[in-house]
C-alpha cells in the first residue's frame, strides 16, 4: 500500500518534470530571440551627427533577414556624455545589452572587471574571420592584455590641413608627406607677416597645433597604458613643448584662432577627419572656404618620431554573460567587419572605416568627394590609409581626459607665462603622477 | 543521557541551519539593495572603476538563492523527521543538499562559504564510523580553507562583498562588517560546539557498549559454569541409577543364585534330587537375572535404536552425517532383511558410527561407502573412504575400541589405511540363537 502511494508520487513527479521541461523548450523555441544591442546618439567625434542610427537601422535590416526569428532591439536616445554611466548601470544590473558600443575611456575597466567577453577564441574559429582587414592601430585599441576584447568599428586620425593658395602666393611649395619639424617651422617663419602694415600680424604659419600632436609625431608618450604613471618629464615630451614655443614665439603673443584659419590667413592647421567632413557638409561655413584652395598632408615628423598623429577608435564589444554568442558575434562582425556596412560610415557617419580596403577604395573617394563643392580636393584614400596605420593610439584610462585636461592646462600655463620649461614639466609630472595613483 | 546529548547535536544542526539561511540571505539581500542603490544615485560608473569585478545579475541571484535556501531548508526537515539517518534515502538527500550549497556558494562568488560546514556537519552526522567521521571532519576543514574567497579570487575574478559595503559611509560600514563577520563567527563557533558535541556523543556510546560487553561477559561465564555443574549432577544421576540397577538386578539376582548354590552344595551328598530341583530353580533365577540386565542394556541404548530397525538407525545416522559434515555417505545394506541381537544390532552401530566419525574427521573424506551383506552365516561389514588414509595404525582413533566390540561378538576387524581407509569387519551372528 505504502510502497503504491510512493510509485504514484513518483509517477507524478516524473510527469510534472516533463512537462515543465516540454513546456520550457516549446516556448524556448516559439519566443523569438532578441540581440541587445547598446549605442550612444551623436558622435564620437564631438561634432554634431544627424543620421547616428542609419547605419546601424541598416546592419539590423539586413541582419535580421539573415537571421529568421531573430530580432535587434536598441536603446535610442543616451547622448555620449550619459553613456557610460547609463551603460555601467545595466552592467552593474546584469542586464548589459549582448553587444555594445564602449568608449576609450571605459574599456580597460571593462575589461579587467570581466565584463567585455575575450574575443580570441571566436575569432580563431571563424575560419571566415582576418584581423589582417583592419588597420593594426585600430585593432590594438581593442585589445587588453594580450587578448582581444572589443572590434574597432570606426575611426578618426589626424591630418594637418594646408592652405594651399597661400603658401601659392607665398611661392612655397606644398611639403612632402615625410615633413618634418624643422621644415614647418621654416615655412611659418616665412609666412608670418604684417600685410596691412598695422603693427599686427595678420598672417601666419599655423593655429590649433598643441602640445600633444608634437609628442605624437615626436615619438613620445603621456601615460603609461595602465593609467598609473606619466612620462611628462620625458625628453621627447619636453622637446615638443619647446617646440610649440618656439613656434609661438613667431607670433609675438598674438593669439591666432581658428577663424583667421577660415580667413584663409594661415597655412597650416590640424583638423580631425570627422572634424574635416563636418566642416565641408554644413551650408554655412562652404563660404568660408570659398577663398581659398587647401589640402591635406600628414603631421610633420619631430627629431625622434615618425609622420604620427593620433588615431581616435570607437570601440564595439560582446558582454561577458551573453547566451547568444554566436549571434552576437554574428553581428559584431556586421558592423565591423562587413565592408558594404563599412563603407555607409563614409555616407552616414564623419569617421573612417575600419577596414583597409573600405577606407583606401575609390568607392570611398566618390562618396566624401560628393558631398564637396566641384574642383576641391578630396584625401585620397592612400594618405587616408597611411595616416590611420601610423597613427598613435593614447592609451584610454578613466583618470584619462581629467589628467590630459590638467596637464594640457598647466603647460598652456608655462607657455604663456614664459616659465622654465625643464624645471617646470618635472614639477608637473609629479603632480599628475600623484593624481593618477589616488 | 544519550537521548538528551543527541537533543544537543540536533539543536546545534538546526541553529546552523539557521544562521547559514540568515547569513545567505542577507548577502543576496545586500548586493541586490546596494547595486539598486548605486544604480538610484547614477554612481555606477565610478563603483566600476573601484571594483575588481561584480556580482552576476544580483536579482537573478537573490532569487535563485532565497529557492535554494527553500530547498536546502525542505531537504533538512524531510531528513530530520523522516528519519533518513542511514541508507540511500540519506545519501540522496546529502548528495542534494552538497549540490545545492555549492551552488549557493559559487552563485555568491565564494563570498560566504560557510555553508560547507553546514554540510560537513550533516555528513559527519550521518556517517555511523567513527574514522570516517575524522576523515570527513579533515575534508569538511580542508574544503573550508580552500573554498576561501581570498584565496580562489588570486585565481579567478571573484566580486568582492567589501566593495559593495565600501559604497556606504564609514559609519555604515563598520555596522554592516559587524553583523556579517558575527555571521560568520557564530557559524564557525557552532560548528565547533556541533563537533564538540559529536564527539561526546560517541564516547558516550563507547562507554555504553564497553558496559554491556562486560555484562555479557559475566553473564556467559556464569553460564558454562551452570552447564558444567549441569552435566556433573546428570553423571552422578547416572552413576547413581547406574549402581541401583545393578543393586536392583544382578545384586538381587546374584544373592539368590549365591544362596541357591550354598544350599546346592549343603544338599549335594544328602538329596541329590532336591539339588537338581534347586539348580533348575536357580537356572531361572539366572534367566530373569539376564532378563533383567538386558533390559537395563536396553534403556542405555541409542535413541534411534529405541525407535527404529538397525537398517533404518544407520539410514538415519548416515544422513544426519552427511548433512552436518558435507560428505557424500552411500550405505549399502545388500537385498535381504537382515535380523539381529540387540546387543549385535548395537555394535554393528557402533562401529559404523566409529568408522564414519574417523572418516571425516581423521581422512577429510569426500565420500563414504557402508556395505553390510551376510556372507556364510556371517556378516560381513565394510566402511570405505577417499580420504587421505594413513601409512600407519595409530591407536587412538577408536580402533581398539571397535576391534575389543566385535571380538565380544567373536568376530574378526581389519584395517587398511593404504589408500583412503577402509575398516572389514567379519561378525559371525547368531542367527535366530537366542539365550532364552
Amino acid at each position: 500500500m505504502k510502497l503504491v502511494r510512493h510509485k504514484k508520487c513518483i509517477g507524478i513527479v516524473v510527469a510534472a518534470a516533463v512537462l515543465f521541461f516540454a513546456g520550457g523548450i516549446y516556448y524556448a523555441r516559439t519566443r523569438p530571440v532578441v540581440l541587445e544591442f547598446g549605442m550612444f546618439t551623436g558622435s564620437n567625434w564631438n561634432v554634431a551627427n544627424a543620421n547616428s542610427f542609419a547605419i546601424i537601422d541598416q546592419a539590423i535590416a539586413r541582419f535580421e533577414g539573415e537571421h529568421p526569428g531573430v530580432r535587434v532591439h536598441y536603446y535610442s536616445g543616451v547622448p555620449k556624455e550619459e553613456y557610460s554611466e547609463w551603460l555601467s548601470r545595466k552592467i552593474l544590473a546584469g542586464e548589459e545589452p549582448d553587444v555594445f558600443m564602449v568608449l576609450g575611456s571605459d574599456f580597460d575597466q571593462f575589461s579587467s572587471i570581466g565584463i567585455m567577453k575575450n574575443l580570441d577564441e571566436l575569432i580563431q574559429q571563424d575560419a571566415g574571420f582576418d584581423t589582417e582587414k583592419y588597420f593594426q592601430s585600430a585593432l590594438s585599441t581593442g585589445k587588453y592584455g594580450n587578448a582581444q576584447y572589443a572590434l574597432p568599428y570606426e575611426t578618426v586620425p589626424t591630418l594637418m590641413f594646408v592652405n594651399q593658395t597661400l603658401l601659392t602666393k607665398e611661392g612655397i611649395k606644398i611639403p612632402n608627406t615625410d615633413w618634418n619639424w624643422e621644415e614647418m617651422y621654416d615655412i611659418c617663419r616665412l609666412v608670418t607677416k604684417d600685410l596691412d602694415g598695422d603693427g599686427m600680424l595678420d598672417q601666419f604659419g599655423i593655429c590649433n597645433y598643441d602640445w600633444l600632436d608634437a609628442v605624437y609625431s615626436n615619438g613620445g608618450e603621456i601615460f603609461q597604458s595602465n593609467g598609473k604613471t606619466c612620462y611628462l618629464a620625458e625628453d621627447s615630451v619636453i622637446e615638443s613643448v619647446k617646440y610649440i614655443r618656439q613656434l609661438n614665439e613667431l607670433y609675438c603673443g598674438q593669439k591666432v584662432a581658428q577663424e583667421d584659419f577660415n580667413g584663409g590667413n594661415v597655412a597650416f592647421m590640424p583638423l580631425t577627419f570627422a572634424e574635416y567632413r563636418t566642416y565641408k557638409t554644413y551650408p554655412y561655413k562652404i563660404k568660408r572656404y570659398a577663398n581659398f584652395k587647401w589640402d591635406c598632408i600628414t603631421m610633420p615628423a619631430g627629431r625622434e618620431g615618425g609622420n604620427v598623429s593620433q588615431v581616435d577608435t570607437l570601440l564595439m564589444g560582446i558582454s561577458a554573460n551573453t547566451r547568444k554568442e554566436e549571434l552576437a558575434w554574428e553581428f559584431l562582425k556586421l558592423l565591423t567587419y562587413d565592408e558594404k556596412i563599412q563603407t555607409q560610415i563614409f555616407s552616414h557617419s564623419q569617421g573612417a572605416s575600419v577596414l583597409r580596403a573600405v577606407t583606401q577604395s575609390a568607392e570611398m573617394e566618390e562618396i566624401v568627394q560628393a558631398e564637396m563643392e566641384e574642383g576641391e580636393t578630396v584625401i585620397s584614400g592612400k594618405l587616408l590609409g597611411q595616416v590611420i596605420e601610423e597613427g598613435y593610439t593614447a592609451p584610454q584610462f578613466k583618470k584619462y581626459e581629467q589628467a590630459l585636461a590638467l596637464s594640457d592646462s598647466e603647460i598652456g600655463e608655462i607657455l604663456l607665462n614664459d616659465k622654465t620649461i625643464d624645471s617646470n614639466m618635472k614639477i608637473l609630472q609629479r603632480t599628475i603622477n600623484s593624481y593618477l595613483q589616488q | 543521557m544519550s537521548v538528551k546529548k543527541e537533543y544537543y547535536t540536533d539543536m546545534f544542526q538546526w541553529a546552523m541551519l539557521a544562521i547559514n539561511g540568515i547569513a545567505v540571505a542577507f548577502l543576496c539581500t545586500f548586493i541586490y539593495v546596494t547595486t539598486n542603490r548605486i544604480r538610484a544615485n547614477y554612481d555606477a560608473r565610478d563603483f566600476l572603476g573601484g571594483v575588481r569585478t561584480i556580482s552576476g545579475n544580483p536579482r537573478t541571484n537573490l532569487w535563485l538563492c532565497l529557492v535554494l535556501l527553500g530547498f536546502l531548508m525542505v531537504n533538512f526537515v524531510f531528513r530530520h523527521f523522516l528519519q533518513m539517518r542511514n541508507g540511500r534515502g540519506g545519501a540522496v538527500s546529502l548528495v542534494a543538499e552538497l549540490l545545492i550549497c555549492v551552488v549557493i556558494i559559487y552563485r555568491l562568488d565564494f563570498n560566504y562559504n560557510g555553508l560547507l560546514l553546514l554540510v560537513f556537519a550533516n555528513v559527519i552526522a550521518y556517517v555511523k564510523d567513527s574514522k570516517a567521521k575524522m576523515a570527513f571532519l579533515l575534508l569538511a576543514i580542508v574544503g573550508y580553507l580552500l573554498a576561501d574567497y581570498e584565496l580562489l579570487s588570486i585565481y579567478m575574478p571573484l566580486f568582492n562583498m567589501s566593495d559593495y559595503v565600501g559604497y556606504y559611509t564609514f559609519t555604515s560600514q563598520q555596522w554592516l562588517f559587524c553583523i556579517w563577520n558575527t555571521m560568520i563567527s557564530l557559524n564557525i563557533i557552532l560548528f565547533v560546539g556541533y563537533c564538540f558535541s559529536v564527539i561526546n556523543l560517541q564516547r558516550g556510546t563507547i562507554e555504553e557498549v564497553n558496559v554491556l560487553y562486560h555484562e555479557l561477559q559475566n553473564a556467559n561465564e556464569q553460564l558454562s559454569e551452570y552447564a558444567d555443574m549441569a552435566e556433573k549432577m546428570a553423571q552422578t544421576n547416572e552413576r547413581n541409577r547406574l549402581a541401583r540397577e545393578i543393586h536392583d538386578t544382578l545384586g538381587h539376582s546374584l544373592t539368590g543364585i549365591i544362596a541357591g548354590l550354598d544350599a546346592c552344595l549343603a544338599l549335594v551328598d544328602v538329596a541329590p534330587q532336591e539339588v537338581k530341583k534347586q539348580l533348575k530353580l536357580l537356572a531361572d533365577v539366572s534367566r530373569d537375572g539376564m532378563k533383567d540386565v538386558r533390559r537395563s542394556v536396553s534403556e542405555l541404548r541409542p535413541d534411534e535404536m529405541e525407535r527404529l530397525s538397525l537398517n533404518a538407525s544407520i539410514r538415519k545416522m548416515v544422513t544426519d552425517m552427511g548433512k552436518v559434515s558435507d560428505t557424500q555417505i552411500y550405505f549399502d545394506a545388500g537385498g535381504e532383511k537382515l535380523e539381529f541381537g540387540e546387543d549385535e544390532e548395537n555394535i554393528i552401530y557402533r562401529v559404523i558410527q566409529e568408522s564414519i566419525t574417523n572418516a571425516v574427521r581423521h581422512g577429510h573424506a569426500g565420500q563414504i561407502w557402508v556395505t553390510m551383506k551376510r556372507i556364510d552365516g556371517e556378516v560381513l561389514l565394510e566402511v570405505k573412504d577417499d580420504g587421505i588414509g594413513c601409512k600407519e595404525l595409530k591407536s587412538g582413533f577408536g580402533t581398539r575400541h571397535m576391534k575389543e566390540r566385535i571380538e565380544m561378538l567373536g568376530g574378526t576387524v581389519s584395517f587398511d589405511g593404504q589408500k583412503g581407509f577402509k575398516v572389514t569387519a567379519h561378525i559371525p551372528i547368531r542367527w535366530g540363537e537366542s539365550y532364552d
